[in-house]
């Protein structure tokens, strides 16, 4: 048991609840709060998540808010932002109108005063830059602006000339002395006070005053009352607000050091002393060593230390005798806890997901470490409390501070609703706008005031954000679902007679958006072949080792658990040599891993330096001409790659496992594999003799986030060993047997190869070509130009949107040139990964080839044909598909809205730390995340996803999984369905689907995408591409 | 003037021109408000780089042609004062010393100047960011070729500021500007060290002119023409500006503080020129620290403890930009021992090694997990990682103790912030007290409005 008097600074001593009730209520209320934190783990292994995971539970708009107060975050872009789309017809006011009508369904008619109804007045609102300033700066534009002398910019002449005239007309028509005091006051004010004299601008500067004036007595008259903000009740928040005193900055400071080093992943040469044995003690230990010197707040804290680190520590009772030692009421506790955990909840989060989601790093550490970290939180808080006792308030004592801050709060009335001049200069800018006289606002009634000043309160700032947002939405969407309505209606005109011919070949892609245009343009550049695609990992959820890595690492969505290791292996005439490169590997990494290490040491340091010099030459290079400089090193490398490999794929041993002999799977697992893709793209029978799997990944230097950009069915890992794994099992003729068993055949003939995508630099590398027979090697040839010809054209569709390419190249200069971006060390944008990723459709490739979607959509394959009753491949399809896409969107949405709040602001200044995260700088919390270079790009808009198949279908999936119904039910994501064969759309409103009449009736036609896109940087609407025909399936 | 002085002339006037007319083009415009592009804004600062390197480059082709050791380029008195033997004197030289020192510094600004080209696209604060790289870009060539101690200082001073201004580069978050500011409190102190050398110097030789000081023969040859006690006392203050400057012990504190700017200006300021600009300033000194046995082993003892506690300081560090500053500052203690030791040579060799390898490794800092992830699968193993009691035994004694010491970055900043500025405070805030004490007295009311003030949003609102 603690000793009490070591629970608090200032010696005092604090009886501590014993209860174990109170421990239990701590640790729930701790369970909570550790929903709030991050769900990013270890950087090398980036997995897209929903931001705001914690509050999936609510519906989407009800999160963003609730979601933006937990965080100190914006919900939706900015005002302006939406303005600027406004503005540039990037929404359209139709747009406004319909998200408005929808919204306010039958209080739109509701009349506002003598202006009109709820609709026209938000409507306004919607469609002016409503300026709000506090006082202060009201105070100055009133005096020294043109405020109250010229009309808003916006507002149009003739509407002005209208208006001042109107104000003239009843001005002149009064008798002096009948006319209403604010005409009296402001004539007697102003210099010259014979009205029928006056010029345009005197009578401009009269409408503008008395419009004030009226607005002002308006306003002061209602005195409509402002919802209150609950005052925030936490010690260190009020302390801050009262006196700016920075109680969490002060903590943080030392806790980011020593979480860097307690989470270390072997960076540091020296690792943190005592680290087995967990958080607490580590940090007891090294804190209670003598002969230190501490910052004046620490004093005291060392004898604290020292008890804990020879003591028996219970983290749940030491957070319970801090919170007792704070005088946290029991309500508060809940609320105490979560800001403590959130105030480094880049660090907590890091923490809570290496002790319980990652146990493959090299320092894992145990669990109840996040516990551990609060309770060294709250005991450091209540010392940094205490110093700021001292220093403002003259007592250490936390109770007392307590009181003294509370009488203080009380004693200093904060403000919290806006002031009469800050209502009436929002009423003073919507009356301009909206053409509402003195006239007709003096004769308000007091009651009018009242509705008209709280209508205007309710439609606040975040509520406009949210129409403003669903209008950004429906504007894409809207054109989304008009292109495809329209280009399906092409295509089944086109396909009338469904030839059941076989394509020349077929290429498999992962559903990613960025292979949208590669596969567009492998259609374009071969009319005759055919694409489909799976989620990237190809069903073969495996970990794998390749024959030059050093470790097993999994390559399969984040959410499964794989139970299969597979390891390339060298070939069995190439072992010796192999070994022999291996050999040469080691050795070179050896001295290369002395060089780098040594160098920031003294004596090594000294050598390295001294012949420092030579460094400058690889550096120049390096930097001068990337991608040179990159071949080069790449040439040298050939002389120690591993040679001619294979997969390790055939289990012998019964259980698979990491052995040598439970390597790989048995011939039952892979015939279920192939059967499940196969029946997933839709492609049973009518194989070419060449089917082609492209697994993709990508390459970029000096960048953190590389993990990000690679596939996100492989958990940030590189995609082609599972494609090269998939051919290799769908080519092993046993397999082929037994799944021609389950009545899928595959004929002889037909021959399947593995291939790797780098979407970084548009290169592609195909696996075990060796093994092609000879027949089909003439074919292979041909699908490798074409491929070749399609890297090109990607290239270029590519590069169109890097502002630092010129316009002008040709496809074979741009494939030059993102190969370069790959190389380059200087490089912020290797590639712009997911950004602008708006759509998700799912069917057949059929209703969708031709149509120009400018990278933007997940194509995901599905043919309602091959499925069954029960929907049991749409099912799998989407368990995988909805949450990876949406996990993907929502984190792009909400880096995109606020870049420094969810996202982890500027590459710029990043540092790697612990070899786990990034931080800004060099000290800051860990920053989960996009960076501002990834998603400079991206529209936030959330996931439309297009299913082609029934409602009672939909139904049925929904209501059998939960995950699914939470973000299609919450509005997540947004669904509509659709019939290819009529193209007839609904869309999902609210857990009905209601019929889409698409507003357009043709969409543009081009020869080739690059007719289309040639020349413009910006987002492209969607396009119908002439060139690709080919006889549908 | 024969044909040959006149070249040498005409050649370090542009070496000197060029940097300046390249921070008054980028100076004027912003002044202006007219933004440059990004492509003329780098591409101005390439040619400044090149139109500097290639003259010089010329002048060291004719000096070896020529055998001559020591060219100096006169610019005049610009300002004189002959009552109070004042004059401020333009006076640059190109020697052993700052030829070596200006190459370096033109090819790490132009290589650094080319990777920022792209590194910054898209930035907002490019057309910033660059004219802040021209300021320190003239700062090193005045300082590098200065020969008199005011030359210098305007040099050292332009150095300076622009270390502070990139640090506070992303000006809109709340730490860089406030490291940035302690960086500046720390620059100043050195700076004001610098001065009173100056003017000590003046009142000694009546000239500032580092020839002047040296009796006979160019760098590193000359010897002080003053004497041991006066070398000490001038020898004291030019340390205390170099260990500002460099970062020296007890002044570490500040160094992974400036690591908040763009990657590209930490490497260039902190693995390179900035830091070493200190160790330079000793180097071009040496004869005077040769003239006092004590001075010597001053900065021997300083470099020494210095580089010992970076180099334990960097072993700590977990994260990699911290560690590369603390080794960066290893090396530089190691350079300032040599140059203690009057390895001359040794220690200019080691200064241009030093600053090409670190700004490498700081280029490619944030490429880290990459190339360990490299080096694990070259190796085929997970990288030696010791925990700390598998290693205990080959710990010093005391190794609890010295990592502390390391996570404490030395304790350096927080004995700054106890012993030097709270009693400052202190007096300060006990002198307020009295005031107000009396005023409220005077007044028989509390006389602060300011006490009741709202705080400004920016103090209350969240920290980024």
């Amino acid at each position: 048991m603690q000793i009490a008097n070591a629970s608090s600074p200032d010696e005092k001593t604090v009886k501590p609840i014993e209860d174990d009730r109170d421990l239990a209520a701590i640790s729930e209320a701790i369970e909570h709060a550790k929903h709030y934190l991050p769900a990013q783990g270890p950087i090398s292994i980036f997995v897209h998540h929903n931001t705001l995971h914690s509050f999936e539970h609510l519906p989407f708009d009800q999160a963003v808010i609730e979601g933006g107060k937990r965080y100190g975050c914006e919900p939706y872009l900015s005002e302006d932002r939406y303005r600027q789309e406004l503005r540039c017809n990037r929404i359209s006011v139709d747009d406004l109108r319909q998200i408005l009508m929808d919204d306010l369904a039958d209080d739109a008619d509701q009349l506002v005063a003598s202006f009109g109804t709820r609709y026209t007045l938000r409507l306004a609102m919607l469609q002016m830059n409503l300026h709000t300033a506090p006082e202060a700066e009201l105070q100055w534009l009133l005096r020294e602006s043109d405020l109250l002398k010229r009309f808003r910019g916006e507002v149009s002449d003739s509407r002005r000339e209208r208006f001042v005239a109107a104000t003239r007309t009843w001005v002149l028509r009064q008798r002096e002395s009948e006319s209403p005091n604010i005409v009296r006051e402001i004539v007697q004010n102003s210099g010259n006070k014979k009205v029928q004299s006056w010029n345009d601008d005197a009578w401009e500067a009269f409408t503008l005053k008395a419009l004030w004036r009226s607005c002002y007595d308006g306003v002061k008259a209602a005195n409509a009352p402002y919802p209150t903000e609950v005052p925030s009740r936490s010690l260190e928040q009020l302390l801050r607000r009262l006196d700016g005193i920075q109680i969490h900055e002060t903590v943080n400071e030392v806790l980011i050091r020593f979480c860097g080093g307690f989470l270390d992943q072997g960076f540091a040469e020296w690792s943190l002393p005592d680290r087995e044995l967990g958080f607490a003690k580590s940090f007891a230990n090294l804190f209670s060593s003598r002969f230190s010197i501490v910052p004046i707040w620490m004093k005291g804290l060392g004898s604290e230390m020292e008890t804990i680190a020879k003591e028996n520590f219970d983290p749940i009772r030491s957070i319970n005798e801090s919170l007792a030692a704070m005088g946290v009421k029991p309500e508060d506790i809940q609320e105490t806890l979560t800001e403590s955990l959130l105030a480094l909840r880049g660090w907590a989060g890091m923490i809570w997901q290496t002790e319980s989601n990652s146990p493959h790093l090299p320092n894992p550490i145990p669990t109840g470490t996040l516990n551990e970290y609060l309770a060294i939180r709250l005991i450091l808080q209540r010392y940094a409390i205490a110093d700021a006792g001292r220093l403002h308030f003259g007592t250490r004592d936390l109770t007392k501070i307590r009181e003294q801050v509370e009488l203080k709060s009380h004693r200093r009335n904060h403000r919290t609703s806006p002031s009469i001049n800050e209502r009436t200069y929002t009423i003073f800018q919507l009356a301009q706008a909206g053409g509402w006289t003195p006239e007709q606002l003096v004769s308000m009634s007091v009651e009018q005031w009242t509705c008209l000043v709280r209508e205007i309160e309710m439609f606040d700032s975040l509520d406009r954000r949210r129409i403003l947002h669903a209008a950004y939405e429906l504007h894409y969407q809207a054109s989304a679902l008009d292109a495809i309505a329209i280009h399906s209606a092409r295509r089944q005109k086109q396909s009338q007679q469904p030839a059941a011919t076989c394509p020349t070949f077929l290429a498999i892609f992962c559903i990613d958006d960025r292979e949208e245009s590669f596969r567009r343009h492998l259609e374009e550049v071969e009319p005759e072949c055919q694409t489909a695609s799976a989620a990237g990992f190809f069903a073969v959820a495996m970990y794998y080792q390749g024959a030059d890595h050093a470790h097993f690492r999994p390559l399969c969505p984040a959410i499964v658990k794989p139970q299969h290791y597979v390891r390339e292996e060298p070939t069995f005439s190439t072992v010796t040599e192999s070994k022999k490169r291996a050999e040469h590997r080691r050795r070179i990494g050896f001295v290369t891993h002395q060089v780098h290490a040594n160098s920031r040491t003294m004596t090594g340091g000294w050598i390295t330096s001294v012949f420092g010099a030579l460094a400058t030459f690889p550096m120049v290079a390096r930097i001068m001409a990337p991608r040179l400089t990159s071949r080069i090193r790449e040439s040298l490398g050939t002389f120690v790659k591993p040679p001619a490999t294979e997969l390790h794929l055939e289990r012998t041993a019964p259980q698979p496992g990491r052995e040598p002999d439970s390597l790989g799977y048995s011939v039952d697992e892979m015939a279920s594999i192939v059967e499940r893709i196969l029946q997933d793209i839709g492609r049973v029978d009518n194989f070419p003799p060449i089917v082609v799997f492209f697994g993709h990944g990508s390459g970029s230097l000096n960048n953190p986030h590389e993990s990000a950009y690679n596939c996100g069915a492989c958990s940030g890992g590189r995609g082609g060993p599972n494609a090269r794994a998939f051919s290799n099992m769908a080519n092993d003729p046993r397999v082929r047997r037994l799944v021609a068993k389950r009545g899928i055949e595959i004929p002889e003939d037909v021959r399947f190869v593995g291939a790797f995508h780098n979407t970084c630099n548009d290169d592609v590398e195909y696996y075990d070509l060796d093994l092609l027979p000879r027949t089909h090697r003439e074919l292979f040839r041909q699908i490798e130009a074409s491929v070749n010809e399609t890297r090109c054209r990607n290239a270029h569709e590519r590069s169109r949107r890097f502002n630092s390419a010129p316009l002008s190249m040709t496809p074979a200069e741009s494939l030059q040139h993102v190969e370069q971006r790959a190389e380059d060390l200087s490089q912020a944008r290797p590639e712009y990964n997911h950004a602008t990723n708006a759509l998700v459709t799912v069917g057949r490739r059929d209703w969708t080839r031709g149509l120009f979607m400018d990278r933007r959509v997940f194509l995901t394959q599905y043919d309602p044909a091959v499925d069954d009753d029960n929907v049991t491949v749409l099912t799998r399809i989407l368990q995988a598909a909805i949450p990876v896409c949406a996990g993907i969107n929502l984190e792009y949405y909400f880096s995109t809205v606020d870049v420094e709040g969810y996202g982890c602001g500027s590459k710029l200044p990043h540092n790697v730390a612990s070899m786990i995260g990034v931080m800004t700088g060099a000290a800051s919390d860990l920053r989960p995340g996009l960076s501002q270079q990834m998603v400079e790009i991206h529209e936030p808009m959330r996931m439309l996803f297009v299913i082609e198949t029934t409602p009672e279908k939909l139904d049925m999936i929904i209501a059998q999984n939960e995950s699914i119904a939470r973000l299609i039910q919450g509005n997540w994501v947004q669904i509509a369905l659709i019939d290819p064969q009529t193209s007839t759309i609904l869309r999902y409103v609210q857990g009905s689907y209601q019929p889409y009449v698409p507003s357009e009736t043709e969409i543009p036609t081009a020869n080739s995408s690059v007719d289309w896109y040639r020349g413009i940087r910006d987002h492209l609407g969607f396009a119908s591409i002439n060139n690709t025909e080919t006889a549908g399936r | 003037m024969t044909p040959l002085e006149i070249t040498f002339h005409i050649l370090g006037t542009a070496v000197i021109a060029s940097p300046i007319a390249l921070l008054c083009i980028l100076g004027l415009s912003s002044l202006a408000g007219y933004k440059l592009g990004e492509s003329v804004t780098s591409r101005l600062t390439q040619a400044s780089v090149w139109l500097t390197s290639l003259p010089t480059v010329g002048i060291v082709v004719l000096m070896l042609a020529t055998g001559i050791r020591y060219v100096p380029i006169e610019l005049g008195n610009w300002v004189s004062i002959p009552e109070q033997h004042f004059h401020f004197h333009l006076k640059f030289a190109f020697d052993r010393l700052s030829i070596p020192f200006l190459l370096l510094s033109c090819t790490l600004c132009g290589v650094v100047g080319e990777f920022t080209r792209r590194y910054l696209h898209r930035e907002e604060g490019y057309q910033r960011f660059f004219l802040f790289y021209a300021v320190f870009f003239c700062g090193m060539v005045l300082s590098s070729l200065a020969s008199t101690i005011e030359t210098l200082f305007v040099g050292w001073e332009m150095v300076g500021l622009s270390s502070a201004l990139l640090v506070a580069y992303f000006h809109n978050r709340i730490n860089p500007v406030r490291q940035a500011e302690r960086i500046w409190s720390i620059y100043r102190l050195s700076d004001a060290a610098l001065l009173v050398a100056a003017i000590t110097m003046h009142h000694m030789t009546g000239e500032g002119d580092f020839g002047g000081l040296m009796s006979s023969g160019v760098w590193p040859e000359g010897s002080a023409a003053i004497d041991s006690s006066q070398a000490l006392f001038v020898g004291v203050l030019i340390l205390i500006a170099a260990a500002g400057k460099s970062a020296l012990f007890p002044l570490s504190g500040w160094l992974p503080r400036a690591m908040e700017g763009p990657t590209p200006s930490s490497a260039i300021f902190y693995g390179a020129l900035s830091v070493h600009l200190g160790a330079y300033l000793l180097l071009r000194l040496s004869p005077i620290i040769a003239a006092s046995l004590t001075l010597q082993i001053m900065v021997i003892s300083l470099g020494a403890v210095s580089a010992v506690c970076g180099a334990i300081m960097s072993r700590v560090q977990s994260d990699i930009k911290v560690s590369l500053a603390y080794a960066s500052l290893t090396q530089v203690g190691v350079i300032v021992v040599e140059v203690g030791m009057g390895l001359h040579y040794l220690a200019l060799i080691h200064i241009v090694g030093h600053a090409c390898l670190r700004t490498m490794q700081l280029l490619r800092a944030p490429t880290l997990l990459r190339d360990v992830n490299d080096l694990e699968n070259k190796i085929g193993a997970r990288l030696p990682n010791e925990t700390w009691s598998d290693a205990g035994h080959r710990r010093p004694k005391f190794g609890r103790w010295w990592y502390r010491f390391g996570f404490e970055r030395g304790f350096m900043d927080v004995t700054l912030d106890t012993y030097v500025v709270r009693p400052f405070v202190c007096v300060a805030s006990f002198c307020d007290r009295i005031e107000r004490t009396i005023t409220d007295k005077i007044s028989s009311e509390s006389s602060r409005e300011s006490d009741n003030a709202e705080l400004h949003p920016e103090k209350i609102n969240r920290v980024a």
